[in-house]
């Protein structure tokens, strides 16, 4: 089996926050994580790689500090790691991005699956698994919560709906987006802390893989952010007085038109 | 690329603390920018001087962006029902429609759909385009997918817009790809540019903390998943007259490679938190799992349903269809009460856009009264009880 894992390095959301002051984003020592979601697409296809054979990939587009988030990996049982990183990358929307990795996967070479994160909390699009899945033209499943049974040739899973969730059947090659539920990632073990130090991370550019310079980055994003600006503040707290039951006729009073 | 202008900046450092990305930092007096620049402009914004710019690329030839016209709605039907959100779909959809002055059209996938059709005209639509096959009875994203792409290429509106479903979510990126066309996540603003009758879409990112406004300049369609209950549907009128195009499935267009074994309604999660007006959310401080029967109590009496934060779907206590938050879902509902919840970040999250906000919480410094509109500062064993009897009393005066 040979698996690879697209992992995005996030900033952490406990840091990023509104200066309720002057309304612009606060971001004293935001730190950088891998997107949870991620870590669960990792986890999976390790356990994979233990059920099965075979060898796991993780895959990042980004700056060169997100080899900080792929030497995570491989402290969780990945072994390899591929960096995609230029300058020429800056300003992708989902578009672009999945246009990058698909370009990437194709200098990676074959594979039998692909994983995704269902989304990156930064973003919460969940565009780019099943952007980078119609690109490479293989089927994909979103939100899996659950394999059910894995074989050399392909997969049962659950997949997460509104309402439920659906039980799907697929064979290699193909992508899934995971959601948390899917497993508990496992805590990196000492073997795996030392070969995330020493593991070389093959870092390819915008060259290297081939990339049109119309397709990637700002110009090859079809959409584009005009404005940022902070959400509407919400109103001030009310504060109810008395004893706790005059205060529970006060809340009952005021949710009136919710009653 | 970012450009700094060096003669105007004056190396004030604003946009250095104004980074969301960390990205850009003041050194001998003048800003530089690093490798973590995302080209949001935020930094450009707050530049006084205007020594910021984002310098465009050039672009090829933009497509003759004139040739799409019309906006389209996708009207989710499952289970032998249309989504609530499609609905609302289309009130926002009309509002654009008639700004534009072109029609609205939806698009009906699914099998054995009745008079859906006519709903969805009742509800605001001109035409719908009706793809009904029993090879279609269950979704899959690339039967559906293809369908739709087909259409769109067939017929090019300038405007695509889906539920942010599960559904919407998972094959409305795939649709958005195939056609080249921009896709925005999860918008809860819609409106039309009055320069150049573009898009603007509107959406929150960084769980909540920021908005951004994107338009896709140069693509057609321009493509948005919409947050359920965050647009307004349309009174039903049944007068309303509008056509119904049935269009037959190509054998290639059902063709899937993902099998569907079965399709299964859990019990529990029967409720879409997302679609739901009232929750009642629960935490830690419910203590075990038991707590959560006080919980469906209390959102029994308002006709709500029960949302949860994830320490308490981790520790089992309830299913992570449940869970609210940056890895559960984002709910927007228009009461959400919040007990025994301390009201982390990740948490906060996902229910800071609620129209009302009620904390119940024995910490009077837990952080989820940061948030509330309404705050009970006591134990929630004792409040919630009291709550439902006061709730009833009211109900009868
Ligand atoms: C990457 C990441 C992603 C995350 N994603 C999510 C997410 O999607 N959703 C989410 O919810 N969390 C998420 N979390 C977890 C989040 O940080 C918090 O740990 C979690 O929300 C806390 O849940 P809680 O409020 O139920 O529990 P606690 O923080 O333990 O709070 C319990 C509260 O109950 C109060 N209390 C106790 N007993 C009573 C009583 N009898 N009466 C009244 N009040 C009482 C206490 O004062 C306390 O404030 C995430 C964390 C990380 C690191
Ligand atoms: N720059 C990136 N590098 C690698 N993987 C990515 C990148 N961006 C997104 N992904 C993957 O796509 C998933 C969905 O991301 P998004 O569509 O941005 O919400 C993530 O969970 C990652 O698995």
């Amino acid at each position: 089996m040979k698996i690879i894992v697209c992992i995005k390095q996030v900033p952490d959301a406990k840091d990023v926050r509104l200066d309720p002051k002057t309304n612009t984003l606060a971001r004293e020592g935001v730190q950088s994580i891998m997107n949870p979601y991620d870590q669960h697409a990792v986890e999976e296809a390790v356990r994979l790689k233990e059920l099965l054979g075979g060898e796991v990939t993780v895959l990042s587009m980004g700056p060169p500090q997100a080899e900080k988030v792929l030497r995570q990996a491989i402290s969780c049982g990945a072994d390899h790691a591929v960096l995609v990183s230029d300058r020429a990358f800056a300003g992708a929307d989902t578009w672009a991005t999945s246009y990058t990795l698909a370009k990437a996967v194709n200098v990676i070479g074959a594979f039998d699956l692909l994983l995704c994160g269902k989304q990156a909390i930064d973003g919460d699009t969940a565009q780019v698994g099943p952007g980078l899945a119609m690109r490479l033209q293989i089927p994909y499943v979103t939100c899996v919560q659950k394999v059910r049974k894995a074989t050399d040739t392909g997969l049962v899973l659950e997949r997460m709906m509104d309402d439920g969730y659906d039980v799907l059947a697929l064979d290699y090659p193909a992508l899934l987006t995971v959601v948390k539920d899917i497993n508990e990632p496992r805590v990196p073990s000492l073997k795996g802390k030392m070969r995330a130090k020493k593991v070389e991370i093959r870092k390819l550019t915008a060259a290297d893989i081939g990339a049109d310079p119309a397709c990637i980055g700002l110009p090859g994003s079809p959409t584009q952010v005009v404005k940022v600006f902070p959400p509407e503040a919400r109103c001030k707290r009310a504060v109810f007085t008395g004893s706790l039951d005059d205060q529970i006729g006060q809340l009952v009073d005021s949710l009136q038109s919710y009653l | 690329m970012l450009i700094i202008d060096k003669e105007l900046c004056i190396g004030c450092g604003i946009c250095e603390s104004a980074c969301p990305f960390g990205a850009i930092a003041v050194a001998d007096g003048c800003a530089v920018v690093g490798d973590g620049c995302t080209l949001c402009g935020t930094c450009v914004e707050t530049c006084d001087p205007g020594a910021l710019k984002i310098e465009e690329a050039e672009k090829s030839a933009p497509l003759d962006l004139a040739s799409w016209s019309g906006v389209w709605v996708y009207g989710e039907f499952r289970r032998g029902a249309l989504a609530p959100v499609s609905l609302e779909l289309l009130g926002i959809g009309r509002r654009l429609a008639d700004t534009r002055k072109v029609p609205l059209s939806a698009v009906l996938i699914g099998s054995e759909t009745g008079d859906t059709a006519r709903q969805l005209i009742a509800h605001g639509a001109d035409t719908v385009y009706r793809i009904d096959d029993p090879a279609l009875a269950h979704f899959t994203d690339e039967a559906y997918g293809a369908i739709m792409t087909s259409l769109i290429q067939k017929n090019k509106p300038e405007i695509v817009l889906a539920g942010a479903t599960a559904i919407g979510r998972s094959f409305i990126p795939g649709v958005a790809t195939s056609l080249g066309a921009g896709l925005t996540a999860d918008c809860t603003q819609l409106a039309i540019r009055e320069e150049d009758g573009a898009l603007l879409q509107t959406r929150p990112a960084f769980g909540g903390n920021i908005m951004a406004t994107i338009v896709c300049p140069n693509s057609r369609p321009q493509m948005s998943t919409v947050r359920p209950k965050v647009m307004q549907a349309l009174v039903f009128d049944a007068e309303r007259q509008g056509n119904i195009v049935d269009v037959k499935p190509t054998p290639e267009q059902l063709a899937t490679r993902v099998r569907v074994i079965e399709s299964v309604v859990s019990e529990e999660d029967n409720v879409n938190i997302q679609e739901s007006d009232i929750l009642v959310a629960g935490g830690r401080g419910l203590d075990n799992a038991k707590g959560f029967t006080l919980m469906r109590e209390l959102a029994a009496s308002l006709g709500g349903a029960v949302a949860a934060t994830r320490a308490v779907v981790d520790a089992g206590w309830i299913g992570y269809p449940h869970q609210v938050g940056q890895t559960g879902k984002t709910v927007a509902p228009k009461l959400y009460i919040a007990c025994g919840i301390s009201g982390a970040v990740q948490h906060v999250a996902g229910m800071q856009s609620a129209e009302t906000i009620v904390a119940i919480n024995r910490d009077k410094d837990a952080p989820i009264f940061d948030v509330a509109d309404f705050g009970l500062v006591g134990d929630l064993f004792e409040i919630v009880p009291k709550l439902l009897t006061k709730i009833e009393e009211h109900r009868k005066s």
